[in-house]
């Protein structure tokens, strides 16, 4: 499109919602009175639509929850069962295998390479018999319901730029997240939350010393008000939301009643729709502040499903925590939810910390697809639990010393796991080889999965595209295939 | 709901009228006057649509349309593109989707209206070839020369740039906007030169002043305060990805803070721009540079640096490589040469070859690509440079030359292994410990043993003048460290490790192709001289020849003054960036700019002091209709403030505001946890170490930037991770939430109470004066009729709660006035809060 146009079509956009919006927070202050008087809490939904033409075709999914496992879980471990190593255990893994893919400098000059099988049994789950570690009963409880990838791989060796490249397209920061170009696409399908949120957790230890730095949310080159907005687990859920101290939200009320009335009187002084946009957010504001206390009160939540999740489920900022967040941020129309949870970087506590994290993310990952399932909310909302990479089947470090040997990085193939919306459950897709090393049948990148999620929420990926530089960039960069057999 | 179908309806019919058609009249009036032909207009459209399945190998359908002469002999369908008949060109049935065909391109998004329109356009103007060297003839790739200032004796003109606003808006059917009132222009003029509003005897002072050049004077006084540079600098920290930290895990803390002063200290100085461009790209080769003109340097060494355990050395490198190349072109050039890492570029006459070749400017640095240098808490990389003061690095040189006399002095067997050996055959020592492990054999001593023994040695063992000079190397050296320490290391340009360049097969460092020479783009203008190296590449860059640099300059001036540039993609002058809305002015002003000397602060004070400039931001109904997003200049600019100046307004109209300028960067208030996040290993303390006192109210520019997470209240702004010439101005909820709740505000409308109840005696005159402090004019009487009911709330409301009172009123670590009475002061507070969050106190009109 010509950038001329483009511009000035978003401009008409602005203005008309701007126009809407006088309506808009005129009918917000009488329906909050309305509530006050009546104790309801009966609400019609207003929400910022997306783009025009969007989405391309009829959507699997309107939601989205990204379940993120950084530090790379190991897929040897726990997913990509290869029974036939044990008869090369401690053995040098073959040349031939190794050679393809680079390492990280941590063990790119390392004399030794032994294979060392998954350190725990795998058995067989559900109905579909799928394949996964002993260590993972509550994942495997909810076999039939997930697609398990386990020919996912990647070009980056390192951390942030293995999570830059699969939530942005790119190892290099600067491009929109998924969630970002999802909310731009999209638009939000409640004005009480953000359309995009985003919850962190780490290992109790803070072992993996993995960091979540902000452009894993970035809305790169689009409008700012598309990143992920971060809900915290400490002081305010969002930052500045509560009043300060001594404002009651009664008087709240009053006081920017006051500041639109005179905002009011500039508008009809200086014409500009702008000032009518900044009385919506000001309106919208206010709704935040009592939609989010709402959303984060869990002391409501039945017994049961707060056992469903786990025994961390009531600690602020753990995993299962925020994994029930996520049902209720989906249930209030939220679009997008990406928890990033740190603990899997298992250089060298491979053999305690791993059954650690099994505990800390397999209940209650489990327990959010059926929470979703039981409310009916998994048919259109897509979970991924994944990560940046996968883990090297050879032991990095001494094996002899229990605390001090684990795997390194492995970009060549790993695994990860997709249910609800759209999704193909019970099925196993994609090969490596004997050692788990390579992919060797339907490959899957980030670009890949990038597609298909776009194409699960309606949307062509080569077509959502925002022009930057002179180039339309999408979030799929200039590949991206999608993955049609895991598709139901 | 059949009023919200009705509203719905409305929106279309609106999106019609405001969108579309005043586009339409712009497009088609700048298009009557150019002829389209193949190689400039055609094929670039073709590229990106077409070519993917009728290039020349794959030509679906029997159509290759990669040239024009396979355009007209068509496919199998037929002649493709008849000269001059568009209804018998099936090219353009098939991309409108006419005929019951599927409409091309098949399964991709269809082409623009304005694409489809210049095919048309070209199809009836004859399908003229045009040079097949289009680089020549895309405007931005040719220097510019003077235009002819369209003559005008209209009095509502000041300076050239009226004459050529004015004659777009004659052929636009538009008059300009009358000028703003001289409240609004002084308070326009504060923002926009120093980023802070100003003082209500400045706005009085300028109003009573009859002086016909009383608004020259305020320019002027803008101008040379130190403020200035301050202004001038935030954009340019945007687009040098300036942070205070190297973004990764570890996120080591940087010194770079001292280029920032640089920068600062150059705008004040007014520096020419050619000066400030040859010194950051390549003071350190300048003949006897300076410290500063070293420290000028850190522009390319700003940008992130990994240290992620197992990163990859030399992929790093090669990582900081391409941001020097991307970031320097989009600063200086408006090119988009990060295209053309993988590929030449499919718009814009740049090949891969150009990027590298330019890559090779900057690939002599002596540096590994990973920030091995630090104490715990800084990380830096090599090469860097102390950047001291003249006594620090006097006392360094003097300390480093002791320090090395004194180690000359100590003589074998003085305080060595073989010393240390002698001394413990002459045990016992006295010391009952040591005496017991020297009993063990050596070899079976543990690690702690042997340095005790060690220790023991040191202390017990040496003879008495070698134990006095090695008690005073230990004094030297600590002096030495405690200096070191306290001078900062400042990452810089050094051409010290001469390195080959080769192309990188689609911008993989594993994969080098064959060697480049440094080069700059083949198809610009040449220098003169030969560039060799990266001064012959900066003064390239500030060359006369050169068609970008100057252009690109004053259209981000002009961005800043009026919110949005003439070419509103500062970040791409190519093919695919928007054409200037006045190209003639921008030319003019682009080649005045260079003539003069590179004179920045010439540049902006012709700018402000033109009547464009000077004009209402009002919007009329009409202009809202025809020209809704302020192209043609027929208003002034009306912008939310940037989150920086908003936080130093507030601060300044509080009082609050500390003026000092530069140095190591302040932590003011910031919610807990948003470091937290950080904190992975005990080896690094990621803690808040908030300020306290006068450095919790520095200006914004001086707060500490954690590369990894931006300040919470600073939003909208860019990230500091790449380099970002355009600014975000959206809205949202989260911004609201900011200015009415954040402490800095609630703070800073505490003092503002302060100030007007102290020494106004009633709360009519108090209400106003706080209202004149945040929004430069005084209240209209229906405003001030709000004001003074939002007041009487306010009161009941902490009446009722005193308690309440105090809460608020113990916001922020600054003191209150123990004598004003509670409720009235946090009455105040309230009416002051609302006041910082009007639309108008948060926007620049």
């Amino acid at each position: 499109m010509n950038p001329f146009f483009e511009r000035d079509l978003r401009i008409s956009r602005r203005q008309l919602f701007g126009k809407t919006a006088t309506g808009l927070s005129t009918w917000a202050l009488t329906s909050l009175l309305a509530e006050s008087a009546l104790g309801q809490t009966k609400q019609i939904k207003h929400p910022l639509p997306g783009l025009p033409g969007l989405p391309h075709f009829k959507p699997k999914a309107k939601r989205v929850i990204v379940l993120w496992q950084g530090g790379a879980p190991s897929h040897i471990d726990l997913f990509d069962y290869k029974p036939g190593l044990e008869k090369h255990r401690m053995q040098e893994l073959p040349d031939s295998i190794r050679k393809a893919a680079r390492l990280s400098t941590m063990t790119s000059s390392q004399a030794k390479y032994p294979v060392l099988p998954a350190i725990k049994p795998f058995k067989q789950y559900g109905k579909s018999g799928m394949w996964l570690s002993e260590m993972l009963p509550y994942t495997g409880g909810i076999s039939d319901d997930i697609c398990l990838i386990n020919s996912m791989n990647t070009e980056a060796v390192n951390h942030a730029p293995g999570v830059t490249h699969f939530l942005t397209g790119n190892q290099i920061p600067g491009r929109p997240s998924m969630g970002a170009w999802a909310s731009y696409g999209l638009g939000n399908m409640t004005d009480e939350l953000p359309s995009f949120v985003v919850m962190t957790s780490a290992d109790e230890k803070k072992t993996c010393g993995q960091l979540f730095y902000d452009y894993y949310w970035g809305s790169g080159f689009l409008p700012s008000k598309y990143q992920g907005v971060r809900f915290r687990s400490e002081g305010d859920p969002v930052l500045y939301l509560n009043n300060p101290p001594g404002m009651s939200a009664e008087h709240r009320r009053g006081v920017l009643d006051d500041i639109a009335e005179l905002d009011r009187k500039k508008l009809q002084d200086y014409g500009d729709p702008e000032i009518e946009t900044r009385i919506t957010q000001y309106e919208l504001a206010f709704k935040m502040q009592t939609s989010v206390p709402e959303l984060t009160d869990i002391s409501k939540e039945p017994k049961h499903i707060l056992e469903m999740y786990g025994p961390d489920v009531e600690k602020n900022g753990s995993y299962a925590h925020n994994c029930l967040l996520a049902r209720r941020l989906i249930e209030r129309g939220v679009r997008f939810v990406q928890l990033m949870h740190s603990g899997w970087d298992q250089h060298g506590n491979l053999s305690t910390q791993l059954a650690l994290q099994c505990r800390d993310t397999d209940q209650a990952s489990a327990a959010l697809v059926k929470d979703l399932k039981q409310r009916g909310l998994l048919d259109d909302t897509i979970v991924i639990w994944c990560s940046e990479f996968g883990r090297t089947v050879f032991v990095q470090g001494d094996i002899n010393n229990p605390d001090g040997h684990g795997r390194d990085h492995l970009g060549s193939c790993y695994s990860i796991w997709m249910a609800g919306g759209g999704i193909k459950g019970g099925k196993t897709y994609g090969e490596t080889d004997d050692y788990g090393y390579n992919v060797v049948k339907d490959g899957v990148d980030a670009h890949d999965l990038g597609a298909t999620i776009m194409h699960l929420l309606g949307i062509d990926h080569e077509r959502l595209t925002y022009k930057y530089q002179g180039r339309n960039f999408r979030l799929t960069d200039v590949s991206g295939k999608v993955v049609k057999p895991i598709l139901a | 709901m059949a009023g919200e179908l009705r509203g719905i309806g409305l929106l279309v019919s609106r999106l019609i009228l405001i969108g579309f058609l005043p586009f339409g009249i712009l497009v088609n009036a700048n298009q009557a006057e150019k002829k389209q032909t193949f190689a400039q207009d055609i094929q670039p459209i073709i590229k990106a649509h077409c070519i993917q399945c009728h290039g020349e190998r794959n030509a679906a359908g029997g159509l290759s349309l990669s040239s024009l002469s396979s355009a007209f002999k068509g496919g199998t369908s037929g002649t493709s593109i008849v000269k001059s008949q568009i209804d018998k060109s099936l090219f353009v049935h098939r991309i409108e989707g006419k005929d019951g065909k599927p409409r091309m391109p098949m399964g991709f998004a269809p082409l623009s209206a304005k694409d489809i329109q210049t095919i048309k356009d070209w199809i009836d103007q004859g399908c003229i070839e045009g040079s097949s060297n289009s680089s020549q003839k895309h405007w931005a790739y040719i220097t510019p020369t003077k235009p002819f200032v369209p003559p005008s004796k209209k009095p509502w003109i000041r300076n050239p740039i009226d004459n050529f606003v004015l004659a777009t808006l004659t052929k636009n059917k538009l008059k300009p906007s009358l000028e703003a009132d001289r409240t609004t222009l002084i308070r326009r003029l504060s923002l926009d030169l120093t980023g802070l509003p100003p003082t209500p005897s400045e706005v009085d002072a300028f109003n009573l002043d009859r002086s016909p050049n009383a608004y020259e004077k305020v320019v002027d006084r803008l101008l040379a305060s130190p403020h200035f540079g301050e202004r001038m600098t935030l954009p340019w920290l945007d687009a040098a990805r300036y942070a205070d930290s190297n973004g990764f895990q570890m996120d080591g803390d940087t010194y770079q803070y001292v280029w920032r002063d640089w920068v600062v200290n150059a705008f004040n100085a007014n520096m020419p721009f050619d000066q400030f461009t040859i010194k950051q790209l390549a003071g350190d080769l300048l003949p006897n540079p300076t410290q500063d003109d070293i420290v000028a340097t850190a522009f390319n060494r700003n940008h992130m640096l990994n240290n992620e355990g197992g990163a990859i050395p030399e992929e790093q490198r090669n990582v900081g490589l391409f941001d020097r190349v991307d970031t320097t072109s989009t600063t200086w050039l408006g090119l988009t040469m990060t295209c053309t890492r993988c590929h030449d570029h499919k718009y814009d006459p740049l090949t891969q070859k150009d990027y590298f070749s330019m890559m090779a400017f900057f690939n002599n640095v002596p540096e590994t690509g990973i920030p091995s240098d630090n104490d715990g808490k800084h990380f830096i990389a090599q090469p860097w440079i102390y950047a001291g003061t003249k006594p620090q690095l006097t006392d360094l040189t003097r300390l480093e030359e002791e320090l090395k006399l004194e180690n000359a002095k100590i003589k074998p067997g003085d305080e060595d292994e073989a010393g240390q050996l002698v001394w413990e055959k002459t045990s016992p020592t006295g010391n009952k410990e040591i005496d017991a492990i020297l009993a063990i054999d050596r070899d079976k001593r543990t690690n702690d043993q042997k340095n005790k023994v060690r220790d023991a040695f040191f202390n017990l063992g040496l003879r008495p003048d070698v134990k006095a000079r090695r008690d005073y190397r230990i004094v030297l050296t600590n002096k030495l460290n405690a200096l070191k320490q306290s001078i900062p290391r400042v990452m810089v340009m050094s051409d010290k490790s001469p390195r080959k360049t080769r192309i990188l097969s689609r911008g993989d460092y594993t994969s080098p192709l064959s060697e480049v020479a440094p080069n700059t783009p083949e198809s610009l203008p040449k220098p003169s001289e030969p560039t060799k190296n990266r001064l012959d590449f900066a003064k390239w860059i500030v060359s006369p020849q050169n068609p970008l640099t100057a252009r690109v300059q004053v259209n981000r001036f002009w961005q800043m003054l009026f919110g949005k540039g003439l070419v509103r993609t500062p970040e791409n002058y190519g093919m695919q960036g928007e054409p200037p809305s006045h190209p003639e002015l921008l030319d003019w002003l682009a080649v005045d700019f260079r003539d003069h000397g590179w004179d920045v602060k010439r540049l902006i004070k012709l700018i402000v002091t033109s009547a464009t400039y000077r004009q209402s931001s009002k919007l009329t109904p009409q202009l809202r209709l025809n020209d809704p997003d302020n192209r043609l200049l027929a208003r002034g600019a009306r912008f939310r403030m940037p989150s920086m100046i908003l936080r130093d307004g507030a601060l300044f109209v509080g009082g609050l505001l500390n003026p000092e300028m530069g140095g190591k960067p302040v932590y003011p208030y910031q919610p807990k946890g948003i470091w937290d996040g950080l904190n992975i290993s005990e080896a690094r303390d990621f803690s808040y170490p908030q300020s306290k006192g006068k450095d919790l109210y520095r200006r914004s520019i001086y707060s500490f930037w954690r590369r990894t997470v931006a300040p919470g209240d600073m939003f909208d702004s860019s990230s500091r991770q790449i380099c970002t010439v355009r600014s975000s101005q959206t809205s949202t909820p989260l911004h609201a939430l900011t200015t009415l709740n954040a402490v800095t505000w609630v703070e800073a409308a505490r003092n503002l109470a302060q100030r007007v109840l102290l020494p106004i005696p009633t709360s009519d005159g108090q209400l106003k004066q706080a209202f004149r402090q945040v929004c430069s004019r005084r209240p209209s009487e229906s405003e001030l009729a709000i004001l003074r009911r939002s007041l009487m709330r306010a009161t009941e409301f902490y009446k009722k709660n005193p308690k309440q009172a105090i809460e608020i009123l113990s916001q922020g670590e600054s003191t209150r006035n123990a004598n004003l009475d509670p409720v009235q002061h946090a009455s105040m507070t309230s009416v002051c809060l609302a006041i910082l969050n009007l639309d108008e106190a948060l926007t620049r009109e």
